[in-house]
């Protein structure tokens, strides 16, 4: 997931050759990788891709603010992973 | 040369009685009475703010050029002042269900609106701060039509205004409108790069998002802008909309509000669909070109005219001097707020 992750923001959103390669920790937001559309580009291929509707309560900073940060989110929400955290 | 401090105080009174008072008083005669009072009220401003109408004369002849005599540019500063006074009534008449101002507003154009929406993506109703855009949004969500705007409300980040200010602009003017949107506005501050996505959502939903594309950018936004051709000019605007269109299959439809002679009549104008495939900047080019046409065909109805400091953000006039302005040769900035023209500030979605 990482590795599909990383290459598409890689090839679609970064802007400055010089974040790259890119690392699954680099803030995405801080260093002006995701702004207001590229977050909508990389949200419309998150659901595409692995079809996890991303919800308006999810889209918080802290979701998408690394590589790292928006697999986790996208783990949290795997169907599995919410039965169990719904017990 | 600006007014002087009594002056603005005045001014500002006089505004807020206007808002508070004697607008709401004026938006229950008969339309032709409020609004011609009105009208009076814009010639008696124009008559007495020495400094705004020498601001906004200069500014118009500035951007437009030999396209305006020195004598059009005075009416149509006059003319500012008059629609700026009407455009409140407006505000006052969308009450109950809209209705006092919806039956002096005739829609053109419904057809290419009702035509995208059937499509189900939804449809972006690209504008301008041009005449009552803000009243012409409510006009539209009551007619049926669900309207979502994306747009920060100008009196929550002038830094200038006190908290009681903000509350009054917020009582007598954006709670009035607000009432009729599909939801609360999408405020495109600094720092929320949620704004597209949530207008994406919008337009799955198959609501209008209303994008105003002619606002000045934040410094912050300054990055994303792009240069077109606007007004004879370059303008430095932000591209959002097509971008956003590109990304959801929404179509970009235009949309103006013309004031009709008579002052109370006003027709919206909405176009057929403009093409945004290919390059970004070209298709954004198209919108700015309809925006531009739109406020050289009426120059009284846009209301950046008013401020110098806009202008020059926009890349239309050179830089504000600080020194100019230390020296009393501009107005201040604020005179461009204050209040006469109903002020939200619309704009783009970032990008």
């Amino acid at each position: 997931m990482e590795t599909v992750i990383n290459d598409y923001i890689s090839r679609e959103l970064v802007q400055d050759p010089a974040l790259l390669p890119l690392a699954d920790e680099t803030r995405l937001l801080e260093s002006g990788i995701l702004d207001s559309l590229s977050l909508l580009r990389l949200v419309v291929f998150l659901e595409a891709r692995f079809g996890v509707p991303v919800g308006d309560a999810d889209l918080l900073p802290e979701n998408f603010a690394s590589v790292h940060a928006i697999c986790a989110y996208l783990r949290a929400r795997e169907p599995g992973r919410q039965e169990t955290a719904h017990g | 040369m600006g007014d002087s401090f009594p002056e603005k105080v005045l001014r500002s009174m006089e505004a807020v009685t206007y808002w508070a008072a004697a607008a709401p008083v004026l938006a229950r005669l008969p339309a032709a009475l409020g609004y011609r009072i009105a009208r009076w009220r814009g010639d008696w401003l124009y008559r007495r703010q020495a400094g705004k109408r020498t601001e906004l004369a200069r500014n118009l002849r500035l951007v437009l050029g030999s396209e305006l005599s020195l004598a059009a540019a005075q009416e149509a500063t006059r003319e500012w002042f008059r629609l700026a006074s009407c455009e409140v009534i407006d505000v006052m008449r969308l009450r109950r269900g809209t209705r006092p101002l919806r039956r002096l507003v005739k829609i053109r154009g419904k057809e290419h609106l009702e035509a995208a929406l059937a499509q189900g993506t939804g449809a972006i109703l690209c504008c301008a701060h041009f005449g009552s855009y803000n009243s012409a949004f409510s006009v539209l969500h009551a007619g049926g039509f669900p309207v979502t705007t994306i747009g920060r409300w100008q009196y929550k980040y002038t830094a200038s205004l006190s908290s009681v200010e903000r509350r009054f602009w917020d009582l007598v003017y954006a709670r009035r409108v607000r009432r009729h949107r599909q939801r609360p506005n999408i405020e495109p501050w600094p720092g929320r790069f949620e704004v597209a996505t949530l207008a994406a959502r919008a337009l799955r939903a198959n609501e209008v998002v209303t994008i105003s594309i002619d606002a000045p950018p934040l410094d912050s936004d300054r990055a994303r802008t792009v240069e077109v051709p606007f007004l004879g000019r370059r303008a430095r605007l932000l591209p959002g909309v097509v971008t956003l269109a590109q990304l959801t299959g929404a179509p970009v439809l235009m949309g103006f509000l013309y004031r009709s002679a008579d002052y109370r009549h006003q027709v919206l104008e909405i176009s057929a669909p403009v093409p945004t495939e290919g390059d970004t900047v070209t298709a954004f080019a198209r919108c700015a070109a309809k925006v531009s046409a739109a406020i050289q065909k009426s120059p009284a109805h846009w209301a950046y005219w008013a401020s110098t400091a806009d202008l020059a953000n926009l890349g239309l006039i050179p830089p504000v001097q600080e020194s100019s302005l230390a020296a009393g040769l501009l107005p201040l900035p604020d005179q461009a707020y204050l209040p006469d023209r109903p002020a939200a500030a619309h704009a783009a979605a970032p990008g």
